[in-house]
């Protein structure tokens, strides 16, 4: 069984959470994550981090920029785009 | 309101449209417009050029509709025409050199272990209820454009917009493992970002 670190955890962790590690990995890696509070820790803000930066970045365009990009649209298309 | 089961699904709406019918062309725009314009702006990082892009891309879709075969999903295809456009965009814009994020990678000691507290590794999670909700928008504007590109284009398609791995994939014609690495590295140095305006903030 091999030794399994922060480090080398962190390196296996989108592919554990994709699950796509091969049990005899993922094993020991849920072993060392058991064990390990720095990694639960970090694992936490790991798989946070998309959702914040997700609603931080969210945006839609306004009723008018959306009427205009139909009114460009159709203007182009009379044109023969 | 019209659903859009009753109007159809995106690749008749998108054969419609092909065969020169433009409604079928607006209601895709209309399904689409929230989505493309998110999207370049997300890789643009700002209003103006998002709402160019997203004029570009969906002329381009267009343009291109015939070439359209439904071997992939209409969305997946025109956010392959879209992040193209955004691409470009910001290659053809003059830049300044952005500080890489490199910095806020995590730092391990000589054993492999993680450096800090608990409390310090975990702060990140809790940014969004942590830091003003407008000053939190803007570093993260920024964090985006600071990824190095091909890190930011995959964690704004897998992460931000949501798209299944294999979907990206597909979109920027690279193999699902190098998507994966790709979303796993941005992760890595935004996770180290938020964490590190977390602290600044007292």
């Amino acid at each position: 069984m091999r030794n399994v670190t922060c480090e080398s955890g962190v390196k296996r962790l989108m592919d554990y959470l994709e699950g796509t590690l091969s049990g005899p990995v993922r094993i020991e890696l849920e072993t060392h994550v058991a064990g390990c509070p720095l990694c639960r820790a970090f694992i936490e803000s790991y798989r946070e981090t998309p959702r914040i930066l997700r609603g931080a970045t969210d945006a839609a365009p306004s009723p008018a920029q959306q009427r205009a990009l139909l009114a460009f649209l159709r203007s182009q298309r009379g044109r023969g785009a | 309101m019209v659903t859009e089961a009753a109007a159809g699904s995106d690749e008749t709406l998108a054969a419609r449209a092909a065969a020169g019918d433009s409604a079928a062309f607006d209601d895709l725009v209309t399904r689409y417009q929230h989505r493309v314009y998110r999207l370049a702006r997300r890789l643009t990082g700002n209003d103006e050029d998002a709402l160019d892009v997203a004029q570009e891309a969906f002329l381009q879709a267009f343009r291109h509709l015939g070439s359209f075969r439904g071997a992939s999903r209409f969305g997946t295809w025109l956010y392959r025409i879209a992040t193209n456009a955004a691409l470009m965009h910001v290659r053809a814009r003059a830049r300044r050199p952005e500080e890489s994020l490199e910095r806020f990678l995590p730092g391990f000691d000589a054993k492999g272990r993680h450096r800090g507290t608990p409390e310090e590794l975990r702060v990140a999670a809790h940014a969004d209820d942590l830091l003003d909700r407008e000053r939190l928008a803007k570093h993260a504007m920024s964090a985006l454009a600071r990824l190095p590109e091909p890190y930011r284009v995959a964690f704004v398609l897998r992460d931000l917009e949501e798209l299944p791995t294999d979907e990206v994939a597909e979109a920027l014609h690279l193999k699902p493992a190098t998507v994966r690495q790709r979303v796993h590295r941005a992760r890595l140095m935004l996770r180290g970002y938020l964490s590190d305006i977390v602290e600044e903030r007292s």
